[in-house]
C-alpha cells in the first residue's frame, strides 16, 4: 500500500492544486471584469434608478431564486454584482428569496431550474448563460412561475430577457478615450494620436464592446489609430500586463479592457507606466485611483432589481426582452472620481453630447450581436 | 506466464491494515465529521442539515434521477483513472482526455446533422474516445521509452486540452447570436436518449455500467487485466514472467484515456447538447479520488462516485428550501479529498481500537 499511496498522494495532491488554479480563471463569458461590486454613479447622465416602481401589495411575499453562474459568489464582478441587486430588492420589496450555488452549474442547471419551478418560486432569476436553452423547454412546464436570464434573449413567453446596450457606453469610452489622446498637456498623454482596447477572447460577446469603441472614437476623429489585441482569456493579469505594456510601446497611451480577471494586469500596467486604462462592468475607478480614466459600467444588480420590481408591481409579462442602455442607466461611464478635474470641461461636455445623440438616435452605434460584424472590423 | 494467487486489490502489505469496511468507511465518516463540525460552529444543526441534504438528493423519483446524472462524468472518470492506477500509471490526465473528447463529441453532432440517429451516435463516441486517447498517447509514450514521469506530463497536457478547446470553439465553432463561449447545439438525433423525461439522466448511465462490468471482467477475467495488474503490483516480476512492460503500459493509459474521452463526450451528448468552454468542474480530479477511494474495486468506484453524485446534486438543490451555504459541500469535498490518499491503517490506536471494536 505505501508505495502506491505515496504516489497517489502525489498525484491528487497535483490535481488539487490544479483544481486551485483552475478556480481562478473565469470562462469566457462576456462579464468582463473584476472590481468591488458597489455603488457606481454613471458620470454623463442618468443613472439606475433603485427605487420601487409601485407600492408593493400588503400580505403577500413572494418567492424569488437566484441561480448563481459559474465563478460563483465572491467573483468580484458578474455575480457579486447581481447579488448585490438581490440584495438591494430584498430590503425594498416583500421577498422571501433563495440564492442557489451548485458544484457543477453547467450539467446541473437544468435540473436545478426544474425543481425551482416544481418549488413554485414565483420569479427564477438565471445568471448561467448556458442553461438558456433548457429554459426554453422548462419554463413551459411552470405557467405561475416567472423566468429571468440576463444577457440573452426572451425565448420563451413566461421568460424574461435582459440585455446590455455595451456598445453605446463603449462608444462614450472610445469617444472620450480619443478626446484625451489628443491632448498632451494630460499627464501621462503623448504626442501620438493612439488608444489601444483589450478584448478577453475574440467573441462576439467582446467584439461588440471594442466596436462601439473604434466608432466612439473614429466619431471624434477619424484618424485616431486604434489598436486592438485579445487576451488569452479573462483570468490572467499577467498576460493582461504585458499585453498593455506592448501597446503602451506602440504609442498608445489609453487602454479599455474588456478583459475580466485579465484586466487588473491592465490597469496595474496603466499605473506603473504612467499611462491611462479604462475599466469595465463595474466602477473600477478606485482600483489605481487616477491611472483609470473611466470605467464602462454595465449594471447587472440593476436588472435583477428590476426584474423583481416588475414582479411585484405586476408588470413583468415575460415573453419580451428588455434592453438597458443609456437611458435606464443600465450602461455608462462611471462618474470619473480621480479624473474628472484632469479632464477639460469641454471634452466631458462634449461626451455628453454624444450620448444625448445615441439617445436621440443621431448617432447609430454599431451592435455586433444583432447586426453581425461591420465592414470595417475583422 | 507464472501461477500466483490473485493479488489483494489494494496490493499492500497486511501489516498496516483496518478491518475492510472501516477502512472504506473511514474517510467518508471523518470527511462528514468535518462538514458537521463546520455546521455546528455556525450554529447550525447538523443531523438536520445533512437530513435535508439527503432528502434533496434522495427524497423522491426526480431527485434521485438528478443525483444519479450528477454520477456519471464521476463514474466514468473514476473507472479512467482507475484502469491507468491498475497498471502503475498515474494518470491524472483524464480531465484533459475529458474536454478533447467532449468537444469531438460536441464537434461530431453539430457538424454532421444529416446523418440518421444510430451512426450519428456511434461517429461521435469514436471520435470522442479517439481524442481522449490520443491525449494519454505522448504522456504513455514518454513514460514508457523515456521514463518521463507521466504525473508530471498529464497533469501539464489538462491545461492544454482545457485552453485548447476554449480556442476551437471561441475562434472557429462559436454558435452564432450567441454572446458566450459555447459551440451550436448538436443535432437532435444525436443526444442520447433520457432515462426519465424531465430529469437530465440519460442512457449514458447505463453505459458507464456496461463499462464497470467490462473494467471487473477485465481485472478478474482476463489475461490481459492479469498483466496489467501484475505490471502495476511488481514490475519487475512481470518482467521475469515475459510481460511487456512498455506494452502493458501504453495499453492502461490509452485506455484511461479513451474512457476519459468518453466522460467528456457522454456529458455533452447525454446532458449538456453543446460544448460549453471550461464546462467541467473537475471531474476528472473527483475521478481521482474516486478510484482512491474506491481502492480500484468496482463497487468501491461506483460508491464513490455516488458520494459525490449526492453531494453536487444535493448540494445544489438543498439551497431551493434552506439557506445551506455552497461551502458546506465544499468543506466536506475537499476533506474527503485529503483522507482519501491517508492510509489511517499506520495509525496504531485506530487499529487496535478496531481490532476490539
Amino acid at each position: 500500500m505505501s508505495g502506491l499511496s505515496r504516489r497517489a498522494a502525489t498525484a491528487v495532491l497535483a490535481g488539487l492544486a490544479l483544481l486551485a488554479a483552475g478556480c481562478g480563471s473565469s470562462t469566457g463569458t462576456p462579464r468582463a471584469s473584476s472590481g468591488v461590486a458597489g455603488a457606481t454613479q454613471t458620470g454623463a447622465g442618468a443613472q439606475p434608478s433603485f427605487t420601487p416602481a409601485c407600492k408593493p401589495p400588503a400580505g403577500r411575499t413572494y418567492r424569488v431564486a437566484l441561480v448563481i453562474a459559474q465563478g460563483g459568489l465572491g467573483d468580484q464582478s458578474y455575480n457579486d454584482l447581481a447579488y448585490a441587486g438581490f440584495t438591494r430588492a430584498k430590503q425594498d420589496f416583500p421577498i422571501q428569496g433563495q440564492v442557489i450555488q451548485s458544484p457543477d452549474i453547467v450539467s446541473q442547471g437544468r435540473s436545478i431550474l426544474q425543481q425551482a419551478g416544481q418549488q413554485g418560486f414565483d420569479l427564477v432569476i438565471d445568471l448561467e448563460f448556458s442553461t438558456g436553452d433548457a429554459l426554453k423547454e422548462v419554463a413551459p412546464q411552470y405557467p405561475n412561475t416567472h423566468w429571468m436570464i440576463v444577457n440573452l434573449p426572451s425565448n420563451a413567453p413566461d421568460v424574461t430577457g435582459y440585455l446590455f446596450d455595451e456598445q453605446d457606453g463603449s462608444f462614450l469610452a472610445g469617444a472620450l478615450a480619443a478626446l484625451v489622446t489628443r491632448d498632451t498637456g494630460i499627464k501621462g498623454i503623448n504626442p501620438d494620436h493612439t488608444i489601444g482596447v483589450i478584448g478577453g477572447t475574440k467573441s462576439p460577446g467582446i467584439d461588440k464592446f471594442i466596436v462601439g469603441y473604434i466608432q466612439g472614437a473614429h466619431q471624434v476623429d477619424a484618424a485616431t489609430r486604434v489598436l486592438v489585441k485579445y487576451a488569452d482569456g479573462f483570468g490572467d493579469p499577467a498576460n493582461g500586463k504585458q499585453l498593455a505594456q506592448a501597446l503602451f510601446d506602440q504609442g498608445a497611451d489609453i487602454v479599455y479592457q474588456v478583459a475580466g480577471g485579465t484586466g487588473t494586469g491592465i490597469i496595474q500596467a496603466a499605473q506603473q507606466a504612467g499611462h491611462f486604462a479604462i475599466g469595465v462592468d463595474t466602477d473600477q475607478d478606485s482600483l489605481a485611483p487616477g491611472s483609470v480614466l473611466t470605467s464602462m459600467v454595465k449594471r447587472t444588480d440593476f436588472a435583477v432589481y428590476d426584474a423583481i420590481d416588475r414582479l411585484v408591481c405586476g408588470t413583468l409579462k415575460g415573453g419580451e426582452s428588455i434592453t438597458l442602455g443609456l437611458a435606464q442607466g443600465g450602461v455608462g461611464l462611471s462618474p470619473m472620481k480621480f479624473t474628472r478635474s484632469l479632464v477639460p470641461a469641454a471634452d466631458l461636455s462634449r461626451v455628453d453630447r454624444y450620448r444625448q445623440d445615441i439617445l436621440s438616435g443621431r448617432i447609430k452605434v454599431w451592435n455586433v450581436i444583432s447586426q453581425g460584424y461591420p465592414s470595417w472590423y475583422r | 506466464m507464472i501461477e500466483t494467487a490473485p493479488a489483494p486489490l489494494s496490493g499492500g502489505p497486511v501489516r498496516g491494515r483496518l478491518p475492510g469496511a472501516l477502512r472504506l468507511l473511514a474517510p467518508f465518516l471523518i470527511a462528514l465529521g468535518a462538514g458537521a463540525v463546520v455546521l455546528w460552529a455556525t450554529g447550525r444543526d447538523a443531523f438536520a442539515v445533512y437530513g435535508q441534504l439527503a432528502d434533496a438528493a434522495l427524497g423522491g423519483g426526480t431527485q434521485i434521477a438528478d443525483t444519479l446524472a450528477a454520477t456519471t462524468p464521476i463514474l466514468f472518470t473514476g473507472i479512467a483513472t482507475a484502469l491507468a492506477f491498475r497498471a502503475g500509471a498515474f494518470n491524472v490526465g483524464v480531465e484533459g482526455s475529458l474536454y478533447v473528447g467532449a468537444f469531438a463529441a460536441a464537434w461530431t453532432g453539430f457538424s454532421f446533422p444529416h446523418l440518421p440517429g444510430a451512426p450519428l451516435l456511434a461517429l461521435a463516441a469514436l471520435l470522442a474516445a479517439l481524442a481522449g486517447a490520443a491525449w494519454a498517447l505522448l504522456p504513455a509514450l514518454a513514460r514508457a521509452w523515456l521514463d518521463v514521469s507521466e504525473v508530471v506530463t498529464t497533469l501539464m497536457l489538462n491545461y492544454v486540452a482545457i485552453l485548447l478547446t476554449s480556442y476551437l470553439v471561441n475562434d472557429h465553432f462559436l454558435a452564432r447570436g450567441v454572446a458566450n463561449s459555447m459551440s451550436p447545439m448538436i443535432a437532435p438525433q444525436a443526444r442520447l436518449p433520457p432515462l426519465l423525461p424531465g430529469s437530465q439522466l440519460s442512457a449514458a448511465l447505463l453505459l458507464g455500467l456496461l463499462l464497470l462490468a467490462g473494467y471487473w471482467f477485465l481485472f478478474s477475467r482476463s489475461t490481459l487485466g492479469f498483466e496489467l495488474r501484475l505490471v502495476g503490483l511488481a514490475p519487475r516480476l512481470a518482467r521475469a514472467s515475459g510481460v511487456d512492460l512498455r506494452r502493458s503500459l501504453v495499453i492502461a493509459m490509452l485506455a484511461s484515456g479513451l474512457v476519459g474521452g468518453w466522460a467528456g463526450g457522454f456529458q455533452v451528448l447525454g446532458v449538456i447538447h453543446r460544448f460549453v468552454d471550461g464546462f467541467s468542474p473537475g471531474y476528472g480530479f473527483t475521478g481521482i479520488a474516486v478510484a482512491i477511494l474506491g481502492r480500484n474495486h468496482p463497487l468501491g468506484i461506483l460508491a464513490g462516485a455516488l458520494f459525490f453524485g449526492i453531494l453536487t446534486s444535493g448540494g445544489g438543490m438543498v439551497q431551493l428550501v434552506s439557506s445551506i451555504p455552497i461551502d458546506l459541500v465544499n468543506v466536506v469535498q475537499g476533506t474527503l479529498m485529503v483522507f482519501a490518499v491517508a492510509d489511517l491503517g499506520r495509525l496504531g490506536w485506530l487499529r487496535r481500537w478496531a481490532g476490539r471494536a
